[in-house]
This record gives structure tokens, C-alpha cells and sequence, in this order.
């Protein structure tokens, strides 16, 4: 069946099965590759692409559901060559590895700073705590998020603490 | 090394711009024309004979183009999968296929593999192929492999147990027998896996008429998937073209070489096309290697001062129902490196293989080291304890001081042990840790501290080492550096970027070298009709140690060319010369100056009159360096933690680690990795395990059931680095890929230990999820 929607602001369209869902319609149907399959099970985060301005796993929807939609993927994020503050911050700390967790981080952390402007690091952390990074230990994920926000710090490692019961976390177990 | 050049410079990533804009091609990217899909059919049973496979039914849907069994794989090609590692030569290497033949060894091992026009093709056929099984007791843990009446998995060996033997130095037998203390613990490793967020995939081309094989493998040791598709499909390694494209992740899972791209290539030549086969996640816990499970026994010898004079005990390897490339290796490595940093005269640790109907095991970063390093830590702990003296103390008095120190199998370089021991105490100083702990003591919450030290052997390796330790490959590394026409660098190699920085370590060290900026070298990788030769691949911690050395030496060979050129051009010796940012200028006439484009130019193009006449035209150096030894890295982790006494819930509130891994190219990207290895050190410390049930079926499924940690487990990591180089190495460089994961597991437990000790709790299996950690308290109080 024929599925239209509006991806990076352009027009399109293509057939698929029903079954197909929007992160395999996205990268194969479309050519969108940046959006990533890590789990195909709502798991990891990483499919994790913005559908009418929330961010939604792509993996756990069906490309039907998409239709008529406004979808964003990683593609959309930079212009005429330049990265966006949040990519360039990303890229000054270190907020990637391999890179395959990044699409959806990036989303994630697009919608976070929407709705909340001045976020603490527990709230960063609890942010992204949905979104697997099997590479970079999350530090520098935090403070490229933060560093999108203000003016990047001075380099100077932080001290490698929280107190105690703050960070208290929800173990998904 | 000059100083405040860009060695040891914090640069962006050269990488990174591709990854953030969503331009970087995974091997899911790849699309070649005509392309099939495929998919593998895998035993849900641990052990049985296959009675019969049926894939009429699936040949007939539309849409397969073809479905093999295990019998035709086997049929198709010239030999078993290899098996790169054989550390002890007398065991016993069972022959595997790709697929399974006629017995089932694992649940997961694959039983027939379909091609079709897409994978959801692929996969409906795979519901109509008809397996009959005939079960067979499952022999699915330790025991049951070791019991006297166990049933056998392999019927042309007597035994589960395929190998023994033994790592000894001293005399162990009179350590014991005149020791003032001997202590002993039995200690439980789980399966545990390194889980790259992109799983493992292939597109093979097999072209039937000009027989040649092209393939895209998420690998991050193309050289020896080369060879290994040459003995495997018997073909002549010219013809085999392996790819990497950008990786997901590999942690050593995508190291070895899996039958699953033996299939991808069989079902191309059959086809005719292209053929892609991309493993999914919940198939990714049965196919993909599985590490780390062992049972390590071990009693130490000591002197009332605390001195540890011997040790002794077995390392089992708990392998799988076949023989992954790595072989037993890491259990190898345990038994080699349990004395850790310490000095202890004598060694005497049996090595026993035993063969279970679980997934093969395989390599994950850290390889052997993070068993060892629990076990050491662990018992520095007890011995502290029973002595009544301070841990530290322990580790002081035996760290070793000299060096080289030949250790009971490798020599190792150099080391700072006590200054990096006071280095991470400083940090723990700095960030208040001792009054957190007081304070919440006080509030009656339970936070305690726990440290362990690390040594670690990295850069493998000379490969005279590798041979004597039954590697089938060499431990080398070639890399080439060529300056173009227009004066811009480019630095092959062939090791795989897969995340770790690869290409920006080695663009910093050629563009220190040359005196070039870095935005003018560009690192190629990736592909073997085009990139140098690489003994070992990306592993055991070996890019920058060993490519990162071969680039200095190719680059400063290639710097005197460039030199020479520029003498003759400028008319001055070369020794007059220097180049800052790509200028090469006369040292104090202002003005009198080429450009690295001149020289381009010079040795490429207009050649008359300005390239002296005894050199050859073109700008390229090719280095093989094969190290002399290994390079030896350490550090020391602390671990601020907090338990909840009802719950068993493990929070971590602080991590430090004091590292050393030579000199530093990037501490950015140094300090990445120790922060994502300290991340697989805290999962598998407290919740990463792959579980079989009690008919030796995979239960594990999903990230929902094998717990990766997030964000909101993993604290804040903090790093104090110092460097002491490996002066056997040029550059000084260390390798420390691996670094962040060794030392977690033992800080985490000593730390909890440490927030309860009320308990006296001994933890020696792991991981210690808040089931488990609540009933050791309850044994611990006796309630
Ligand atoms: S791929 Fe969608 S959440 Fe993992
Ligand atoms: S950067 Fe590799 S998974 Fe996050």
C-alpha cells in the first residue's frame, strides 16, 4: 500500500507491505539510514525519530501510522552544511562512539531541551535513560546535552560525585 | 615527543560529522543491486540429532530464491570453521560447519538458511522448513558437563572436558607449604556478551563465473576473515574482498569469524547475487559469542606481613557446544594474568576446557583480565582482612617495582603502580568521598567505597608471542602514509574503525609528525583490495600501540623525504629545516619557505630540476612493525556506592579512575573509552547475564531481558591520567580499549562490601543483582 508523509520538510511517498514498520520504511523505502535499528522491540532508543513534534521508536510503528505525518530524522537536523547546536555540541564532548545510538540520542535530547530549557544532569540522565549507549558511558552524552545549553564550560573534569539518594534510579528490574 | 603538538591533543573527532549528520554507511546501509535477503533457521534445542530437514516447502514460497541445510553447506565448501586460537595443541578442536550437520550442539546453532527477495520473506519461509530432532539430555552447566555419568557432546571424544593445562612459574608447592596464611575462594563468572548496539551482519557477493568473493562484514579483523573465507571456502585470498563499513560497536563480539558468513556467501554463489544477512536481536544472544562464564578456584600463600608468596588453583572455561575463533584463549588469559600487578614468585593455575551445550565462546572486551582482576582484588581484600592490615597496604607491599618484570607468561614494560595507587587515592581525596561515606553512616544510610588495581597486558604483539601461544595469526601491523600532488596526507591502515577513534589517533600522530594541520590528513580503512595488512586486527587493545607506532615510523622516514626535497629546493640542508602547519621554512631566514604543496608538486608532477635526482618521485612510507613486547598499561578504579538494606538495590554515586596507557594521543577519546568500559563494568557487576533455563534453553530474548545499564545507573565518571610511555614502542603509545572494563567489577563489589559491614559479606560470583545481594545478607546475618 501507498504511504505519504512529510520527512525533513519534503513530500513523500512510497508503497510498502502493511506490515512494514516506519524505521524499515524510513531507511529502506525512503533512504533515510541515519535512523537506526538496534532492538527492533522498543528497547534501545536508537530508531528513535520525531513524529509530529514527539519523539516515537520508529521500530514500534507501522509506516500506515505515519501516514500524513511530519516526521524528523537525524538528516533533518543540520542545513546548508552546518551542524545544529545540539550535533556541534555532540561533537566538542564527545557525545558519540560508533555513533549508532546518536540518531535517537539527538532526537531525545531535541525534545527534552523543548520542553525543558535549563535541564539538571539528573534530569538529562533521566531523559536519556530510555536511549542505550553501549559505548561512551553516558558522561559525555550528559555534558553535550548541557553544553548545548550554555556556553560550553572550561574543560575541567567534574568531580565524579553525586550525593547520595540522589541518584537514586529506577532499575528496569 | 615535542610537546603541544597534536600527540596528546583534546581534538573533535574526525569521525564525527558523518555519524551526527546521518551519512555514515552501516552494513545495513548497503544495497547492491539485485540483492537477496536472508535469514537462519535456528535450533530452539540445546542437544539433538536432526532426524530430518524438510525445506520443500519453503524452496516453493515465492519469493525464496534458495534455502540451504547444513548438509549442503558442508557439501559446498572446503573446510570446518577455524578455530584461530589453539592455546593448548593436544585438545580437542571439534570439526564445525556453518550450520549444524546432523547433531545440534547449542540452542541457536543454525539448522538451514533461506535467501529470498526480502528478510520478511526469508522468514515466513523459515516457518515451513520441517525439523526433526531427536532430543538428547542437555548438558547445559558446569556440573552437569563434569558429572561422572555426564552425557558427551561430541561423539568422537570421550569426555566434555576437551583440554588441560597449566600455567606455572616457581616452586607453588613450598609457597604453601611454608606459608604463615593460605587463604582460598571459589568464584561463579556468568555469561555476559558485549551486545554492539548495531548487531552483526553480511552482504556477499559470490560471483559464480569469475569466482571471486566481495563482501561487507561488520568486522573488526578483515585480515583474518580473509583468510578465514579462504580455508573455509578454499579460496586463494586475492580473490576475497572484505569490506568494513562504519561499525556499530564491536567489543570484541565482532572479532571472530561466524559460520553465519560462511551461509551468506554459499547462498550467493548458488544464487548468483548478492546476498545480505543481518543478524537481529533476539537471535544476536544465541548467535553472537558469549564470554566471561568460568569458575576460577584459588588459594593464596602468604607471610604474616602480608606478603603473598604463592598462588594456586583451576581456571574452567565453560565453553560452548563449539569452538568459537578464539578457541579457549580467554580462559588462557585468566589463568596467565591472575597475579595482576603483584609480584608473587610462585604460580601453579590448572586450565581445563569444558564443553557445554551453550553458544561458543568467544572474545569481549577484556578478554581474560576481568576474571583475573576480581579474583586478585577479591583476595588482596581477604588476606587484608585476615591480617588486620589496611588493603592498600597489601597492594603496596606487593606491587611490583621493578621493571621489566617478567611475569608467569609476559614481560611487562613498565609501571608506576604506587604513584597510580596515590593518584585515584588523591582523587578520592578531592572529591570528599570519606565524609559522603561518614555523613551517610550517620543517617544510617549504607555507602561504602571500593577500589581495585589493574595491570594489563595491551598492543598484542610481538608475534613470536602470538605463534607460541597457538595464535594461527600474526601480531603485526602495516600502515602507509602518502603525501599527495597537493601536499594533503592520507594514512591507510587495516584496522577497523569501529567507534573507538581510530582514524583521529592516527591522523593526529602522522599530522604531529609531518608538522601538517590535522584537517589535512585524511585515514582511509576498511577495505582489502585497497588497505595495508594487519596481523590482528582491531583487538587486544592494539590501534594504538601498534598503528599508531607504524604511522610515526612511516611518517618520520617520510618527513626526512620531504626534508631532502625541500633542501634542494630552498638550498639549504635538511637538518636547517623545520615544518610548522604544512610550511616547510629555513630555521631563522624569514621568508625563505615551501609549502607541503610545493613539495607535492615537486615530487608528482613538475619533477625537472626540483626533485633531487637520487629520489624516486611520489611521498609514501610503508611500515610493518611487529612490537618487541607487549606494552603494559594500569590504573586503579574507586567505586562510591550505596545499598539499599530493603531492596538490595545498588546505586552507584561516584567512579574514579586513575589511569596510565603511555602517552596519551586524545584524552578526549582516552577518556571515552575508560568511561564505556567502566559502563560494561558496572552491567556486568550488577545485571548483565545470558540465562538458560533448567532444560538448557536461551531465555534471554531482549534488552528487557539482559539489562544493558542507561544513564540513570551509570554515575558520573571522572579520570586522572599519567603517562608512562613504552619506550620499546615509537610514540610511546599503550593500548587501553579494554581499560575501562577490567577494574569495575572488583571496585563495585569492594564497595558494597564496604557499605555493609554489618554483613561480612564475601561476593564472589557476580552479577550481583538485589535477589542475590539480599540473600547474602540474610546468610550473612543468618536471618
Ligand atoms: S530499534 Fe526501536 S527501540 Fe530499539
Ligand atoms: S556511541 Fe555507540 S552506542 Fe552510543
Amino acid at each position: 500500500m501507498k504511504v505519504s508523509l512529510t520527512v525533513n520538510g519534503e513530500e513523500v511517498s512510497a508503497s510498502c507491505e502493511p506490515r512494514r514498520t516506519l524505521a524499515d520504511f524510513l531507511r529502506h523505502d525512503l533512504g533515510y539510514t541515519g535512523v537506526h535499528v538496534g532492538c527492533e522491540h522498543g528497547a534501545c532508543g536508537s530508531c528513535t525519530v520525531s513524529v509530529d513534534g514527539a519523539t516515537a521508536r520508529s521500530c514500534c510503528m507501522l509506516a500506515v501510522q505515519a501516514e500524513g505525518c511530519t516526521v524528523t530524522t537525524i538528516e533533518g537536523l543540520a542545513s546548508s552544511g552546518e551542524l545544529d547546536p545540539l550535533q556541534e555540541s555532540f561533537r566538542e564532548h564527545h557525545g558519540l562512539q560508533c555513533g549508532f545510538c546518536t540518531p535517537g540520542m539527538l532526537a531525545t535530547a531535541h525534545e527534552l531541551l523543548r520542553d525543558n530549557p535549563d535541564p539538571t544532569d539528573s534530569e538529562i540522565r533521566a531523559a536519556i535513560s530510555g536511549n542505550l549507549c553501549r559505548c561512551t558511558g553516558y558522561q559525555f552524552i550528559v555534558d553535550a546535552i548541557k553544553g548545548a545549553i550554555r556556553p560550553p564550560h572550561d574543560g575541567q573534569q567534574r568531580d565524579g560525585v553525586v550525593e547520595p539518594g540522589a541518584a537514586a534510579s529506577s532499575r528496569r528490574k | 615527543m615535542d610537546v603541544g603538538g597534536l600527540i596528546g591533543a583534546r581534538v573533535s573527532r574526525v569521525e564525527d560529522v558523518r555519524l551526527l549528520t546521518g551519512r555514515a554507511r552501516f552494513v545495513d546501509d548497503v544495497r547492491e543491486p539485485g540483492m537477496l535477503e536472508a535469514a537462519i533457521l535456528r535450533s530452539p534445542v540445546p542437544h539433538a540429532r536432526i532426524v530430518s530437514v524438510d525445506v520443500s516447502k519453503a524452496a516453493a514460497l515465492p519469493g525464496v530464491s534458495a534455502v540451504v541445510t547444513g548438509a549442503e553447506v558442508k557439501a559446498a565448501v572446503r573446510g570446518p570453521q577455524p578455530v584461530t586460537w589453539q592455546v593448548i595443541p593436544d585438545m580437542f578442536h571439534p570439526r564445525t560447519y556453518a550450520l549444524a550437520v546432523d547433531k545440534v550442539t547449542y540452542p541457536g546453532q543454525g539448522i538451514a538458511a533461506v535467501a529470498a527477495k526480502n528478510r520478511a520473506v526469508a522468514e515466513d519461509a523459515l516457518e515451513l522448513i520441517d525439523v526433526r530432532y531427536e532430543e538428547l539430555p542437555a548438558v547445559s552447566t558446569l556440573e552437569q558437563a563434569l558429572a561422572e555419568d555426564a552425557p558427551r557432546l561430541f561423539d568422537e571424544w570421550p569426555s566434555n572436558v576437551l583440554g588441560r593445562t597449566a600455567v606455572r612459574t616457581g616452586d607453588a608447592a613450598a609457597a604453601f607449604a611454608e606459608a604463615d596464611v593460605v587463604l582460598s575462594a571459589e568464584f561463579r563468572f556468568p555469561r555476559q556478551m558485549g551486545t554492539p548496539l548495531e548487531t552483526r551482519g553480511v552482504v556477499a557477493t559470490w560471483d559464480p563465473f569469475t569466482d571471486r568473493l566481495d563482501v561487507w562484514l561488520t568486522t573488526q579483523a578483515p585480515n583474518i576473515a580473509q583468510a578465514a573465507f579462504a580455508e573455509v571456502l578454499g579460496l586463494p585470498v586475492g580473490r576475497i574482498r572484505v569490506r568494513t563499513p562504519d561499525l556499530g560497536g564491536g567489543f570484541g563480539n565482532k572479532f571472530d569469524f561466524y559460520g553465519d558468513e560462511v551461509v551468506a556467501c554459499v547462498l550467493s554463489r548458488r544464487t548468483g547475487k548478492p546476498v545480505k544477512l543481518i543478524e537481529d536481536r533476539a537471535e544476536s544472544f544465541v548467535a553472537t559469542v558469549h564470554s566471561r562464564e568460568q569458575k576460577v578456584d584459588i588459594e593464596v600463600a602468604a607471610r604474616a606481613d602480608g606478603t603473598i608468596t604463592g598462588m594456586r588453583g583451576t581456571v574452567y572455561g565453560v565453553l560452548g557446544g563449539a569452538l568459537g575463533t578464539a578457541g579457549l584463549s580467554p580462559c588462557w588469559v585468566t589463568a596467565a594474568s591472575v597475579t595482576g600487578p603483584y609480584d608473587i614468585a610462585a604460580l601453579d593455575m590448572n586450565l581445563v576446557g569444558v564443553a557445554t551445550n551453550r553458544t561458543p565462546y568467544g572474545s569481549f572486551r577484556g578478554y581474560g583480565l576481568p576474571k583475573a582482576n576480581f579474583v586478585h582484588e577479591h583476595m588482596v581484600e581477604l588476606l587484608a582482612k585476615r591480617l588486620g592490615m589496611p588493603a592498600h597496604d597489601i597492594r603496596r607491599r606487593n606491587f611490583i617495582k621493578q621493571f621489566p618484570h617478567q611475569s608467569p607468561v609476559f614481560v611487562f614494560d613498565s609501571g608506576r603502580y604506587e604513584e597510580c595507587l596515590d593518584l585515584c587515592l588523591a582523587a578520592v581525596r578531592d572529591a570528599g568521598w570519606e565524609r559522603i561515606r561518614q555523613d551517610a553512616r550517620a543517617r544510617g544510610a549504607a555507602v561504602g567505597i571500593g577500589y581495585s588495581f589493574q595491570n594489563e597486558v595491551t598492543g598484542l604483539g610481538p608475534s613470536r608471542i602470538q605463534t607460541f601461544a597457538g595464535s594461527s595469526h600474526s601480531g603485526f601491523d602495516e600502515e602507509v602514509v602518502r603525501i599527495d600532488s597537493t601536499g594533503h596526507v592520507t594514512v591507510y591502515t587495516g584496522l577497523s574503525a569501529m567507534g573507538q577513534g581510530i582514524h583521529t589517533a592516527l591522523a593526529q600522530v602522522a599530522a604531529h609528525t609531518l608538522g601538517v594541520p590535522l584537517d589535512h590528513v585524511t585515514v582511509l580503512s576498511g577495505d582489502t583490495d585497497s588497505s595495508p595488512y594487519s596481523g590482528y586486527g582491531t583487538g587486544a587493545s592494539r590501534g594504538a600501540p601498534l598503528g599508531g607506532a607504524a604511522v610515526r615510523t612511516a611518517a618520520t622516514r617520510l618527513k626526512a623525504k620531504v626534508l631532502r626535497i625541500a633542501g634542494h629546493i630552498l638550498e639549504a640542508a635538511p637538518e636547517d629545516l623545520v615544518i610548522t602547519d604544512g610550511v616547510i621554512a629555513v630555521r631563522g631566514v624569514p621568508g625563505r619557505t615551501v609549502t607541503m604543496a610545493d613539495i607535492g608538486d615537486a615530487a608528482y608532477r613538475r619533477l625537472g630540476g626540483r626533485l633531487p635526482e637520487d629520489e624516486t618521485p611520489t611521498l609514501e612510507e610503508r611500515e610493518v612493525y611487529d612490537p618487541v613486547n607487549v606494552a603494559t598499561a594500569f590504573g586503579c578504579t574507586a567505586v562510591l556506592a550505596e545499598v539499599d538494606r530493603e531492596t538490595g538495590v545498588v546505586t552507584l554515586l561516584g567512579y574514579l579512575i586513575a589511569h596510565d596507557c603511555g602517552t596519551v594521543i586524545n584524552p578526549m577519546i582516552v577518556d571515552g573509552q575508560l568511561h564505556g568500559g567502566a559502563a560494561q563494568a558496572i552491567g556486568g557487576a550488577l545485571s548483565e547475564e545470558l540465562v538458560y533455563d533448567a532444560d538448557g534453553r536461551m531465555r534471554t530474548r531482549t534488552f528487557a531481558d539482559y539489562l544493558l545499564p542507561s544513564a540513570a545507573e551509570v554515575p558520573p565518571v571522572a579520570i586522572s591520567h599519567m603517562a608512562t610511555p613504552a619506550d620499546h614502542v615509537p610514540g610511546g603509545f599503550k593500548g587501553m580499549g579494554e581499560s575501562g572494563v577490567i577494574g569495575g567489577g572488583a571496585a563495585i563489589v569492594n564497595a558494597i562490601v564496604d557499605a555493609l559491614p554489618e554483613y561480612d559479606l564475601e561476593i564472589t560470583a557476580l552479577p550481583i543483582t538485589p535477589p542475590r545481594l539480599l540473600a547474602l545478607m540474610r546468610k550473612g546475618t543468618g536471618r
